[in-house]
């Protein structure tokens, strides 16, 4: 072997992005102001529209664009209703407000680049091989310097969403320019047009249909990215399909998946009709382009009533992050509907426990409920210790360690040798536990040759209900408070090494400014604390099939008297 | 003064154009330069002039440059050496501005495939030189709309290019490059496309509108049958480099060298050659002076057995055959009694008009100038030699 040593990509990418992060934190500050507003407007523009007109306006429009067949209407009608009907209605705005924002910004780059590159030779032998790069690089990648940059919430969703979505835009704009036929650019040419007169009369309308093929694909791409982006707090039908992955809950995958179907198709037919062949076309009616135009002013009409009407919403708003796993989801649910009952005017954010840490630490995220110290999160710990606080434990005698139906006849970690494949089930890679386990596996000198197999902490609890049923060997990496400890018999291996923790608790933690801004609040944070059991009830009533919602609700009705406690 | 005139016009494309250069002058193939420099030969030391109102044929096979040469003449092509002057100005030293100028007023140009922009309906392409120009919107549709009314299009004005015939759409592409009303119309290979009939008559009406508007045509083709009908003057080019100029008949008759023979080969000579290509010396009598005795012992002399009759100024009398002179000597008339009527054609008569003239006459055709004086005459053998000459082409016609 060439002894080459190894390069520091990592490090240089990563101090790249810290310098950018520094140097142009004014500019994305802006950026993510700007953007936030812009797009939380429009979703309340959006959501502001009563229902019913909405879906009355678009499929009167589906039935005015489609003469003479019924397919398009009716499934425009249907799928919609069927949205509206499994109350997804605002998550359908959000991820329309995404997807329509994404699409627009690659619009404004992409046409122009596209142009720019047909032109000239030069750029476009710059600009391909990037677009090749942006369009390989899985999209998750994009998440990180998204997060970096603009931090959580809708705007990094579209910084990711358009590095995706962007290259088709590009691709087709150049293609459908290079692909006019030299007989009319020599035509335009020898008439004595311009660059702009050639571009503009010519060039643009010949490859007007390839252009609209691109924005099609970007469109689609951008609302295919509404699912990754999700984990980064974008709102919108993606958080549903993502719990759904995390809890492994088909029922609700599909449900969610179904409403992003009903919209891709609805999306690409619409944009579709814009594609036609000059001669072709069928001129559209005077009537029905006012028509058209009446049924927008009143769905505009609509929402402006409606926004009128309906009383602004009061309150502090408290932004409360959380990881999907049961035991937060449990938690942040119950803290959630009581601040609500005390006015608060609480966003909950699902968001992949890093990003969690790090959008406390800049200040985007008012406070989670999910420090599982001192061994699980010690590494996010060490890491944000200096930017957030921690106001101490809301649940004592949590436990993580590696988990065992207690029909194996293994007691300790060091008593495993080949069982269960050598697999150790995991959940999440960034979840704490799994670093503790994979501290574990090269602690114990008898786990050499284990692995450990990370999943999501969903798909980990359908595994160990598959292997339980069959009585089949499975090490899973557990912790409690988990439902799972009610449903199956279960034992915690012991852990002589002490490497996946012992006795540990979960604990509140706050961003910095939030005790000087808030005091109240951050009095309220401090005093929350529930117990094991506590928590074991609610989680099991929602494994159960009750909505996080109502199970959270229904614990603070029997639990009055606590809750209250943490108002004195 | 010369409309266009072009002196030692070059274009070479490639990156190495010193050295092809170089490699033309000694008279190297297109392929051998090609494959030695990776440059090829646009066209190479073009020198000809264009005259007001004429049409003027360039022609030559695929690859001879002529495409090339057209676009140099409005500069879509820059020239890489030489110069182009248009009514006496130098449009090689032009800038950008002044160029879009030229192209906007002086010239205007017809393509083989029309060049019809797909998205816009008949009067929208029509109109675009204009458009382009800024003229306003009414001003633009009434010349499009007359410019369409010539082309006997103007119902069709809201139809697009797909949704009419070739021959329709060429029209369309002529009346656009006449909205602009240009002093000068490139043509390149404008009616290639077209199947011949309606080619046939697309150049009938360009003949007309020639008539009519007397504008000056680059014309460009590769077909010599074409070229002859329609061209003042036609120039031959192969391999980038200019081979002949001059009028139909000059190159017929007197072609430059022998590709420009070979490739006249190839046309229809009845429509080209004319009755004074073919004729051969008449044989005469003056029968005011000679009577049936000399005239039979010239026949004899000549081994023919007729001669054309003419007066003392050689104007044509008739044709005496020797059955008639035999039998004017027997009953003793004189020979003006017993002469036959003959029939005549000028000098300029192409061959397909006098085959059905000589293939019904017993007699030879007699050719006579303006003044009824006897020019030649025409044998049934010449005929069919000349027509010999254009075995197999046809389809050409």
């Amino acid at each position: 072997m060439l002894n080459i040593p190894q390069l520091p990509l990592e490090d240089i990418v990563t101090k790249g992005v810290n310098w950018l992060t520094n140097h142009l934190s004014g500019l994305f500050n802006l950026m993510q102001h700007v953007g936030q507003t812009v797009m939380d407007g429009m979703t309340n523009a959006l959501v502001a529209v009563p229902m019913p007109l909405m879906i009355a306006g678009i499929t009167l429009i589906a039935i005015l664009t489609t003469p003479k067949k019924y397919g398009f209407p009716l499934f425009t009608f249907v799928g919609l209703a069927i949205i509206a009907n499994q109350n997804l209605w605002d998550d359908l705005m959000s991820t329309l407000t995404l997807v329509i924002m994404a699409s627009i910004i690659s619009l404004v780059i992409g046409i122009p680049l596209g142009i720019i590159t047909a032109k000239s030779p030069k750029t476009a032998a710059v600009v391909k091989p990037i677009l090749d790069f942006m369009q390989t690089m899985p999209g998750f990648v994009y998440l990180i310097p998204a997060v970096a940059f603009f931090g959580i919430g809708v705007v990094p969703g579209v910084f990711a969403s358009i590095i995706f979505a962007l290259p088709p835009m590009v691709r087709m704009t150049d293609l459908g320019i290079r692909q006019v036929p030299v007989s009319l650019v020599e035509a335009a040419d020898s008439f004595g047009s311009t660059t702009w007169q050639k571009l503009i009369k010519l060039e643009l309308p010949s490859a007007r249909n390839t252009i609209l093929a691109g924005a099609n694909q970007t469109i689609m791409l951008a609302l295919s990215m509404v699912v990754t982006a999700s984990m980064i707090g974008a709102p919108g039908l993606g958080r549903g399909v993502l719990s759904a992955v995390q809890h492994a809950n088909i029922g609700s995958g599909f449900v969610n998946g179904l409403g992003l179907v009903i919209l891709a198709i609805i999306i690409d037919r619409f944009t579709q009709k814009l594609n036609s062949k000059p001669g072709e076309k069928a001129e559209t009616k005077p009537w029905k382009r006012w028509t058209i135009l009446a049924t927008l002013v009143v769905m505009i009409g609509g929402g402006v009533v409606n926004a009128v009407t309906t009383k602004k919403e009061t309150g502090q708003r408290v932004n409360l992050g959380y990881v999907e796993w049961d035991s937060e989801v449990a938690s942040t649910n119950v803290l959630a509907e009581s601040l609500k009952q005390h006015g608060y005017n609480v966003t909950m954010t699902p968001l992949d426990n890093a990003v969690l840490w790090q959008s406390v630490a800049n200040g985007q995220v008012d406070a989670s409920l999910s420090a599982w110290l001192p061994i699980t999160h010690k590494t996010l710990y060490d890491k944000f210790k200096n930017d957030v606080n921690v106001l101490g434990s809301n649940l004592k005698g949590a436990k993580t360690g590696l988990v065992v139906p207690d029909y194996m006849n293994v007691n300790s970690i060091e008593d495993l040798t080949n069982q269960a494949d050598k697999t150790i089930t995991g959940i999440e890679p960034g979840a704490g536990e799994m670093a503790s386990a994979k501290k574990t596996l090269s602690s114990y000198t008898n786990l050499n040759g284990w692995q450990l197999q990370g999943s999501s902490s969903g798909a980990m609890a359908i595994a160990l209900d598959k292997a339980y049923k069959a009585k089949k060997d499975i090490v899973v990496t557990g912790w409690s408070p988990h439902w799972m400890f009610s449903k199956y018999h279960l034992k915690y291996l012991a852990d002589p090494k002490g490497t996946m923790g012992r006795g540990e608790s979960i604990n509140t933690f706050t961003r910095k400014g939030l005790k000087k801004e808030n005091p109240k609040l951050e009095k309220v944070l401090d005093k929350f604390h529930w117990s094991k059991d506590d928590m074991e009830s609610v989680m099991l009533a929602i494994q159960n099939g009750k909505s996080p919602k109502e199970a959270a609700n229904n614990w603070l009705k029997s639990h009055q008297k606590l809750a209250d406690s943490w108002y004195q | 003064m010369a409309k266009v005139e072009i002196k030692h016009l070059t274009k070479i494309f490639g990156k190495r154009p010193k050295a092809a250069l170089k490699m033309v002058k000694q008279n190297k193939s297109k392929n051998e330069i090609v494959e030695k420099t990776g440059s090829t030969v646009g066209v190479y030391d073009i020198n000809m002039s264009i005259e007001e109102g004429e049409i003027f044929v360039i022609m030559g096979l695929s690859g001879s440059g002529k495409s090339t040469l057209i676009r140099l003449l409005n500069r879509l092509i820059e020239p890489t050496d030489g110069q182009l002057f248009i009514d006496g100005q130098e449009i090689t030293k032009f800038n950008k501005k002044q160029m879009l100028d030229i192209r906007r007023k002086k010239m205007s140009m017809v393509f083989q495939n029309f060049g019809l922009f797909p998205h816009r309906t008949l009067l929208e392409n029509t109109e675009y030189g204009l458009e382009i120009q800024g003229v306003d919107k009414a001003e633009r549709r009434k010349r499009a709309e007359k410019a369409l009314d010539n082309a006997k299009l103007l119902s069709f004005k809201d139809q697009y290019p797909s949704q009419l015939s070739g021959g329709m759409q060429q029209r369309v592409g002529l009346a656009r490059a006449l909205t602009n009303d240009p002093d000068i119309l490139l043509m390149d290979e404008a009616f290639s496309a077209l199947d011949p009939l309606v080619r046939g008559e697309m150049q009938e009406e360009l003949l007309d509108l020639q008539a009519n508007v007397r504008k000056t045509i680059i014309f460009i083709t590769h077909d010599l049958n074409e070229a002859l009908h329609i061209g003042d003057h036609i120039a031959i080019m192969k391999d980038g480099q200019l081979q002949q100029v001059g009028t139909g008949e000059e190159i017929l008759t007197n072609p430059a060298n022998e590709y420009v023979e070979t490739f006249i080969g190839g046309v229809d000579r009845t429509k080209v050659l004319t009755a004074e290509s073919i004729m051969i010396p008449a044989l005469t009598t003056n029968i005011a002076v000679d009577g049936p005795t000399v005239a039979l012992r010239k026949m004899s002399d000549e081994e023919v057995s007729g001669l054309v009759a003419v007066d003392r100024n050689r104007k044509l009398l008739g044709y005496l055959s020797s059955d008639s002179a035999v039998s004017a000597r027997r009953e003793r008339k004189s020979l003006t009694e017993v002469i036959a009527e003959m029939p005549t054609v000028s000098l300029d008569t192409l061959i397909a008009d006098i085959m059905p003239i000589i293939y019904d006459s017993q007699t030879p055709v007699a050719v006579i100038d303006s003044n009824n004086r006897v020019k030649g005459v025409i044998i049934r053998g010449a005929v069919i030699e000349a027509l010999a000459d254009t075995e197999g082409d046809d389809e050409n016609a």
